[in-house]
Order: C-alpha cells, then sequence, then structure tokens
C-alpha cells in the first residue's frame, strides 16, 4: 500500500538499491549511546555493576522502561508472506524491506526499531513469537503479513501484549486515510457523518479503513465495500464461507451497506461521496464512466502502489474534484510513512500500553489540521514528508490521547509530549548529519 | 474494539422494529425456507467435498420442504421478520430400535441469515424446537451438523448437548 517504498523512476531506484545495498551492507546497525572513556566503565555497563540494575527491575519490571533502551525499542517483525507486491517471498527476501522500515523508522521518529524477519511454520507459532519478544520492547510493528492472517495475529497480540502492537499495512493505510479522507471533505463541503463511502478492495488496508471509519463516527450502513466478487451484502451466496474463512470481511457483509446495493462498482459508485480504491491492478482498475456515476465534487482515493487503480487525471476528467494516490509524484499523498514513525514516537513517549483506535483517529485529525493550517485545496489535503515539523506534532496527540484512554504508563502533558517528541526526532536528524559529516556514513558509489 | 455504530439488537431486526416472530411454517413460506436450506447445504460443502451440492437442489430442497410442512411426524419452525424468512429449523421424529430412550427428536437442517446471528435468536428456535418435539414424543433431541463445523459444534455444547455418534465417510 502506499508507503516509501516506491521506486521514482523505478529502473533507476531499483539499480541504485542494488549497488548501495552491497556498498553499506545494512541500513541500520546497533549503536552505543553511552559513553566508554576506559575499560574500566564496563564494569559500570556490565558486571559487576549492572547487577544492581537487573536487581532494581526484577522487583518492578515496569522499570525496565526506565533503566534500558526498551521503552524507545520497536520490532519490525514479518513472516515474510505478503512483502510489498511481490508476494510471499519469504523472510530473507523481507529483510532489505524491514531495514528500510527500521531506517524510516528512525530518521522520521526517533524511534529505535530493529528489523526482524522471522521464520515461523504457522500463524501461532507467529503469535508466541512476537509475544515471547515483549520483555525488550517498548512497541511491536508488524509487516507485510498476508491477509486474513494478519487480522487474527494483530487482534491477538494486541489482546494478549501489554506493549503497542501496530499493523502498518492495516492501522497505518486506515489512518493516513482518514487524515487525507478529513480535508477532502472539508474541501468539497462535506462532512464525514452522511457521507456515501464506497471501499474498492477488501483486504488488509480497507478492512482495517472500514472499522476506523465506523470508529471514527461514520454509519456502518453509508459504507459500501466490494471485493474481487463484488458488492459486500449480508445475503451475497458466499457470505457463510467467509464467516469461516474471513470472519472481518464477514463482519463488514453483514454491517455494511444498508441500503443492500447489488453488482459491482458502477451500481456502488452510483451516488456516493467518496471512494477509496486499495484494490491494485491499476492504471484501469477503474474506468471513467463508473467515476462519472458519483456525486458532484467526488473524492476519490488510489492507494496502490506503484500503479494507482486509476491515474489522477482520468479521474478529474471523470468529474472527481478531490483525487489522492500512493505517490509522491502526484499531489495528495496519502503515504503510510507520514503517520507510523509519530504514532510510535507519540507512544512510545508515554510508555503506551496499546494503540488505540482513538489515538489513531486523534493522529489524523492533529496530521489534517497541520495541512489545514497551511491553507487547503484540491491539491493539497495532507501534508508532504517533508514537513517533518509535522511528526512531533502528531506525536503529542497520539500521547495526549494514550493518557486520555488510560493506556500511558506515564503521563505527560501535551507540551512536555510536544517537546520529547521533537527532541528525539530532532536527536535522530543531529545523529545522521553528524555522522555524515565525520565521514562514518560515507556518500554512495558513483 | 466493536465499533460503536455497527447496529446491535436483539429484541428486533435490521427491517424494523417489530419482534422476530418464530412460528411453524406455512405452505407459502416454501420456496423462501428453501433458499435457506440450500444455503445450509452450502455451507456444509465448505467443511468437507463430499457435501458437494447438486445443480437443482433448490427444486429438491422446495419438494423436501412441503412434504414437511403438515407432516405428524415431523416440524419446521421459521423466524420470520416481518414477511421475510430469516431462519429455519427442520427435525424429525425418528426411533431409536435398541436404545433407551427410545424416541428421538432429530434436528435435521437449521440456519439463521448471517444478520440475524447473535441475537438469541437461534438460542430462541432450540429452544421451542425441543419443547415442541418434547410433546411430539421426543425424549432426546438430537442434531446433524458435519464434524468439522466448528460453529455449529460450540452451538451445542454451549446448551448442554454432548456428541453422540461420529459419521464416517470416504469414497470407495
Amino acid at each position: 500500500m502506499a508507503n516509501l517504498r516506491k521506486p521514482k523512476p523505478a529502473e533507476d531506484s531499483s539499480k541504485k538499491a542494488l549497488v548501495y545495498s552491497k556498498f553499506y551492507a545494512g541500513k541500520v546497525e546497533v549503536a552505543p549511546k553511552v559513553p566508554v572513556r576506559s575499560l574500566d566503565d564496563f564494569a559500570i555497563w556490565y558486571t559487576p555493576g549492572v547487577a544492581a540494575v537487573s536487581k532494581a527491575i526484577e522487583a518492578d519490571p515496569d522499570l525496565s522502561f526506565d533503566y534500558t533502551g526498551r521503552w524507545n525499542t520497536v520490532a519490525v517483525v514479518t513472516d515474510g508472506s505478503r512483502v510489498l507486491g511481490l508476494g510471499k517471498i519469504g523472510p530473507e527476501g523481507a529483510l532489505p524491506v524491514m531495514e528500510g522500515k527500521a531506517l524510516i523508522y528512525n530518521y522520521l521518529g526517533g524511534v529505535n526499531a530493529i528489523p526482524l524477519p522471522v521464520r515461523v511454520g504457522s500463524e501461532e507459532e507467529l503469535i508466541s513469537f512476537v509475544k515471547a519478544l515483549e520483555p525488550s520492547l517498548g512497541g511491536v510493528n508488524l509487516e507485510d503479513i498476508e491477509s486474513p492472517k494478519c487480522f487474527e495475529v494483530l487482534d491477538r497480540l494486541r489482546a494478549e501484549m501489554k506493549i503497542p502492537v501496530w499493523h502498518d499495512d492495516q492501522q497505518g493505510t486506515a489512518g493516513v486515510t482518514l487524515a487525507a479522507l478529513y480535508n477532502a471533505l472539508e474541501v468539497t463541503g462535506r462532512k464525514l457523518k452522511g457521507s456515501r463511502i464506497v471501499l474498492f478492495g477488501a483486504g488488509s488496508a480497507n478492512i482495517a479503513t472500514e472499522r476506523l471509519l465506523v470508529e471514527a463516527g461514520v454509519d456502518s450502513r453509508d459504507i459500501v465495500v466490494l471485493d474481487t466478487k463484488g458488492i459486500l451484502y449480508p445475503e451475497r451466496e458466499d457470505v457463510d464461507k467467509l464467516m469461516l474463512k474471513n470472519k472481518w470481511k464477514y463482519e463488514i457483509a453483514i454491517h455494511t451497506n444498508g441500503d443492500r446495493i447489488t453488482g459491482g462498482l458502477e451500481e456502488a459508485l452510483e451516488g456516493a461521496d467518496v471512494l477509496v480504491a486499495a484494490a491494485g491492478q491499476g492504471p484501469d482498475a477503474i474506468t471513467r464512466d463508473q467515476v462519472s456515476r458519483m456525486n458532484k465534487r467526488a473524492i476519490t482515493f488510489f492507494l496502490a502502489n506503484p500503479v494507482p487503480e486509476m491515474l489522477p487525471g482520468a479521474a478529474h476528467k471523470a468529474g472527481a474534484e478531490v483525487v489522492a494516490t500512493g505517490r509522491s509524484d502526484y499531489p495528495n499523498q496519502v503515504n503510510n510513512s507520514l503517520l507510523f514513525p509519530a504514532i510510535f514516537r507519540g507512544a512510545l513517549d508515554v510508555r503506551a500500553r496499546t494503540i488505540t483506535d482513538q489515538m489513531v483517529i486523534d493522529a489524523a485529525k492533529e496530521l489534517a489540521a497541520f495541512a489545514k493550517e497551511r491553507g487547503l485545496s484540491k491539491n493539497y489535503i495532507i501534508p508532504t514528508m517533508v514537513q517533518w515539523e509535522v511528526y512531533p506534532r502528531v506525536a503529542a496527540a497520539v500521547s495526549q490521547a494514550a493518557v486520555r484512554e488510560g493506556q500511558a504508563r506515564r503521563r505527560l502533558s501535551r507540551k512536555e509530549s510536544f517537546r520529547m517528541a521533537m527532541e528525539m526526532i530532532e536527536h535522530s536528524r543531529k545523529v545522521m548529519s553528524s555522522l555524515r559529516r565525520s565521514g562514518i556514513i560515507r556518500d554512495p558509489p558513483e | 474494539m466493536t465499533p460503536q455504530n455497527r447496529r446491535k439488537s436483539s429484541a428486533s431486526g435490521p427491517q424494523g422494529t417489530t419482534p422476530i416472530q418464530i412460528h411453524r411454517a406455512l405452505k407459502g413460506d416454501a420456496s423462501s425456507i428453501a433458499d435457506l436450506v440450500v444455503r445450509t447445504k452450502r455451507l456444509n460443502n465448505e467443511f468437507d467435498p463430499l457435501f458437494a451440492v447438486v445443480e437443482d437442489a433448490k427444486s429438491r430442497a422446495e419438494k423436501y420442504i412441503v412434504s414437511t410442512i403438515g407432516s405428524p411426524d415431523k416440524l419446521l419452525l421459521v423466524a420470520a421478520d416481518g414477511s421475510k424468512i430469516v431462519g429455519v429449523l427442520r427435525a424429525e421424529m425418528r426411533e431409536r430400535i435398541f436404545y433407551d430412550p427410545h424416541v428421538e427428536g432429530l434436528v435435521t437442517d437449521f440456519y439463521i441469515l448471517p444478520e440475524y446471528r447473535r441475537k438469541a435468536l437461534g438460542n430462541q428456535m432450540i429452544k421451542q424446537a425441543s419443547a415442541k418435539l418434547k410433546e411430539m414424543g421426543a425424549q432426546i433431541i438430537v442434531a446433524d451438523v458435519p464434524s468439522q463445523n466448528e460453529i455449529a459444534t460450540r452451538f451445542y455444547v454451549k446448551r448442554g448437548f454432548r456428541s453422540l455418534n461420529q459419521f464416517f465417510g470416504k469414497s470407495p
């Protein structure tokens, strides 16, 4: 889905990625953050001194958030079952992607992220592996896990772990979509409640988006969701099968589509206000005729990468007013990287126990507010990644939501959480520039 | 984590505010009941390929239902939301030649439309069916479901049923 991974232009960045990856042999590394003035210091950082710290933590395990780097450490875990658009390429194949994700966490969020693809034989094994990591971590980022497995894994881990577990392909995409939608509605003079919303594609992104929209106040009856077989509705022939195979899609089939529309995209878009496509198979997965059936001043998001389901030019010609894609070379890039570094920055700063949907909604609102302060237009509904000041803002919104929701181990005021997030993110940027300046991180080969 | 804006109700169905009525099926209901019966069979096919559903299942189901309605040793209950049939339970009396108790009421078909589930409707239907089967002479109530149907298994176990038989099958 929408994220940083889109090559631009594709061939050029593919070539560079191969050369650079070999040159640097790894994008992130564990680096010290304490001074080693002499070897004597190891008596403090390691045995015998460290035993005192261990005993203190043994007496109160939550002290591990204060005495170690746990509080700022996130594992980027995948089983390699659905990596990018490449499918099941295995954990080793997923490693460069997870390294890239870890790098973004570090640079944009000041988060110490560890790439961790794992070889597991079953869903249950993946769940128990991640659970076993809990003592070392402040949070978990799940990545590139196939649907519907990803739903069960996320739901179970969220319920069974006392640290935030995040699946970016679900919550990240849903959150950033909601942010863009808030402003698209504003630009076209609509309200979230009462808008008729069509979700094209029923994979991890749109299933999560549906849930978040409902959490944000949309009446589920105003949402119509389509999968590869067409519009979902309670009486559809295969609904019982969904109950057994994909209970998340089953729920959607039962609760959405109050008007009982049946058929395909034509029927769904008739009189719709918003289209969120996360279905792939662009650039002609959606036709001009289909979009032209939508209400005036329509909002259309085409989130597939690298090729959107429909190109913005065609959508505008078909009457869409606001068009967003996952790509940086068109206006309105709906990009997960706008959200996940800030979500974790905010969650980690207050030692959050989980990331609730409300925390994601507040993050989306803050992201939207940031763009609004700079002046909305149909070509600017969401901040761009270069506006990095947005990250501490969103992080503070997340921290505050965690405190409000009773999910924070440490209570910070909005001011404190903003300052902390700012410091953490600035720290990462400073480390990068100082490592580059000193030549420790070299410039890439020609 | 269930979103608050999902509609939840126990007393009434999505069509309106009137409670769902459970009653014996009428002749005119046969076609809609047959649709639901075919759905149960299609669902069974998800559990095992030996439950592949025949092409003319609908017309067979209609005959099956028509022959059930009015038969003194069979029971056909429907749940209706207004004029819409949203659930069906079919049962028949059977003799247990070698065992005591020797009369059983066997639930052969039981289906509720997805959006009417989790509203205690299944519970009401099985309760009413049990009472009616008892009136008809049943000394025990049994139900026939595919072994792999864990949802049905959970439904019955939760209500005090236990697995009595296993029914094995293979292609010869």
